[in-house]
């Protein structure tokens, strides 16, 4: 069975814990109401058993006014986490809504969008992808039916996820399971950046900016004109160690350039609902330096790369969750580019 | 179907593709079914051979990370000091399970030492890989590995699409200085920019197959003797990389010819002075 799409999770901004709230949908209770922290304080202890069944809740946290943000956990995809295990925001303009990334499948993506529904009934105008990992994409067929939608994302999104289709619909139904995959597509931008293209929700505008080859070689970073937030996509993980599936080398140079931004808030692809910057991207930077570093001293040593694999960056291992799931393959794509230096 | 067309077809996926047999080539390996007795008799002949000899090891990763891009390592045990004139290396379950034949020149080196070859294959689905050893008597040896890895014939090769592109055909050669100047075995690489299109990547946008470009003919030579020639097929990685031991006969440069199944040919040559370890 589906999850209940009408539990939804809902805080004002400044409050860490998050409060679970039932009944979203209940015609008792207004979706605009569920902003109101003392109604949403006021239903939760009733409901707090349904706390227990934390992966059947999507969660949501306003960041910031208007901003809503879902964080995922720190796990592979899998029939029990049904593939919530990246984050996702929301932001509402006085006219539309633009979604920055649509989770892993299409239930997940329905879920997503009753959490906009339950918050507000303005159109959903933008469904924005970071970049083409499942994580980010595969909800966007929920998507799909909504009046004058427009899916954006780099212009290169197209073309990456294209060529990784089958892998990736394979692998994420084979770690999903049938139920927790079912009628997920894919669904490719209609419209792509090439260097920066600017929105308009109503009351603010949100801007997109196309990057050079980092996480991937289709990363997008979004910003918000009414409240400085910056959406990085996963240019930032913080707790879940990184991945990478670009260039380490241009991801580097991007970390440095973003030590010098000033916005009031970043959301991570991974990580906490919301951090600042410069601390944000510090844990980040260490790790590749030093992958980068090891690898580089490898290399001159001559070692080989199955050599590298088991020695380059172990002293970040206890600094992040998934480490041994990803970290060798972040040493051989390591390898596999800066052995061409 | 003739032994020769059976052995073509082992090697290249295009052709299975093109004929429409794709499946009939990869459907036959379901998980639990030994595809190596077909392979014997396909790719060899059903010339007898002799295994767990201990003298070939195979080092690959028991469950690989990223199966575009698996490190595997063949080395021949210091006490087998028979010459060696081909290695053939397998990967079972893959539509094209033939990733290389090595034929070895007289540059190739001997005794003294422990001889290795290493290289990156992609591996399609949980498979054994082997490698065929052929001695100058004509005897066969044969050793296997068991790695778990899935889909790496058909995963996207670059990360970054445009540079991948745009350095095509880029080669690097390396001679590694050995550690004692007499040493009888000294190593070399050669790295080719390339990527490997195994034919088996789709596009969703035009709803087609990405046409097959592989490296298929590399020539190896230390001034002017031959270490190697390597035929190498859609299983080996994007940027062929080989990594691999030689007679140390002083800094000689090593070079390498190699040509794609475009026919575009690429070369390279090792710098004066060594790389040192």
């Amino acid at each position: 069975m589906c999850t209940p799409a009408q539990l939804q999770v809902i805080t004002r901004p400044g409050t860490e814990e998050t409060q679970t709230v039932a009944g979203a949908l209940k015609r008792s209770v207004s979706r605009r109401d569920l902003l109101v922290g003392s109604l949403a304080f006021s239903v939760a202890p009733a409901l707090s058993h349904f706390s227990a069944h934390a992966d059947a809740i999507m969660a949501f946290t306003e960041i910031a006014p208007g901003i809503f943000v879902h964080q995922g956990r720190f796990e592979l995809q899998s029939p029990l986490n049904r593939g919530d295990m990246s984050n996702t925001s929301f932001v509402v303009g006085t006219d539309a809504v633009a979604v920055i990334d649509t989770l892993c499948s299409a239930k997940l993506g329905s879920e997503l969008r009753a959490a906009i529904r339950a918050v507000t009934d303005k159109p959903v105008r933008y469904v924005i992808n970071s970049h083409m990992h499942p994580d980010h994409v595969f909800g966007n067929v929920a998507f799909k039916n909504d009046d004058n939608v427009e899916f954006i994302g780099h212009h290169k999104l197209a073309r990456g996820l294209s060529a990784r289709a089958d892998t990736y619909l394979a692998a994420n139904k084979m770690m999903l399971g049938d139920d927790a995959f079912a009628g997920t597509e894919i669904v490719l931008p209609t419209r792509g950046v090439d260097d920066k293209v600017t929105i308009d929700l109503g009351g603010r505008q949100l801007t997109l900016e196309a990057q050079s080859v980092a996480h991937t070689d289709n990363d997008l970073i979004v910003s918000d004109s009414a409240t400085g937030t910056l959406f990085l996509g996963d240019l930032l993980f913080s707790g879940h160690i990184p991945t990478l599936d670009g260039s380490l080398r241009g991801w580097l140079s991007l970390i440095d350039k973003l030590e010098h931004y000033k916005p009031t808030r970043v959301v991570p692809g991974h990580g906490p609902h919301a951090m600042q910057l410069p601390e944000a991207v510090g844990d980040e930077k260490r790790y590749w330096s030093t992958v980068a570093t090891d690898v580089r001293r490898m290399i001159k040593e001559g070692k080989t790369m199955s050599e590298a694999t088991k020695i380059a960056g172990q002293s970040e291992r206890d600094h992040w969750k998934l480490f041994d799931q990803y970290h060798v393959r972040n040493v051989t794509a390591a390898f596999a580019e800066l052995e061409w230096e | 179907m003739t032994e020769q067309l059976r052995k073509r077809m082992a090697r290249s996926a295009v052709i299975a593709l093109a004929a429409g047999l794709g499946l009939a080539m990869t459907g036959g390996a379901r998980a639990d079914e030994d595809v190596w007795p077909s392979l014997q008799r396909d790719v060899f002949d059903s010339r007898p051979m002799t295994e767990n000899e201990g003298i070939i090891q195979i080092d690959a990763p028991e469950r690989a990370e990223d199966a575009a891009v698996v490190p595997i390592t063949v080395r021949l045990s210091p006490s087998f000091k028979e010459p060696v004139k081909s290695m053939t290396l397998v990967i079972d379950k893959n539509p094209a399970p033939v990733a290389a034949t090595f034929t070895f020149g007289p540059a190739a080196g001997t005794v003294g030492g422990e001889r290795r070859m290493s290289t990156r294959v992609r591996v399609d689905s949980y498979s054994y890989v082997h490698a065929v050893v052929e001695t100058a008597d004509g005897k066969l040896h044969v050793a296997k590995k068991f790695v778990k890895a899935s889909g790496g014939c058909s995963a996207p090769a670059p990360k970054d699409a445009d540079a991948e592109t745009a350095e095509l055909g880029k080669t690097l050669v390396k001679s590694y200085a050995p550690a004692v100047d007499t040493t009888p075995l000294r190593e070399g690489q050669i790295m080719i920019k390339h990527p490997n299109r195994s034919g088996m990547q789709i596009d969703m946008e035009s709803r087609g197959y990405i046409p097959a470009r592989f490296v298929k003919d590399i020539e190896v030579k230390s001034g002017d003797d031959l270490v190697f020639r390597a035929e190498t097929g859609i299983s080996i990685a994007s940027n062929p990389n080989f990594r691999f031991t030689y007679a140390n006969a002083g800094d000689k440069p090593l070079t390498v010819t190699a040509v794609d199944s475009d026919e575009t040919k690429f070369s390279g040559q090792s710098a004066k002075e060594p790389v040192s370890q």
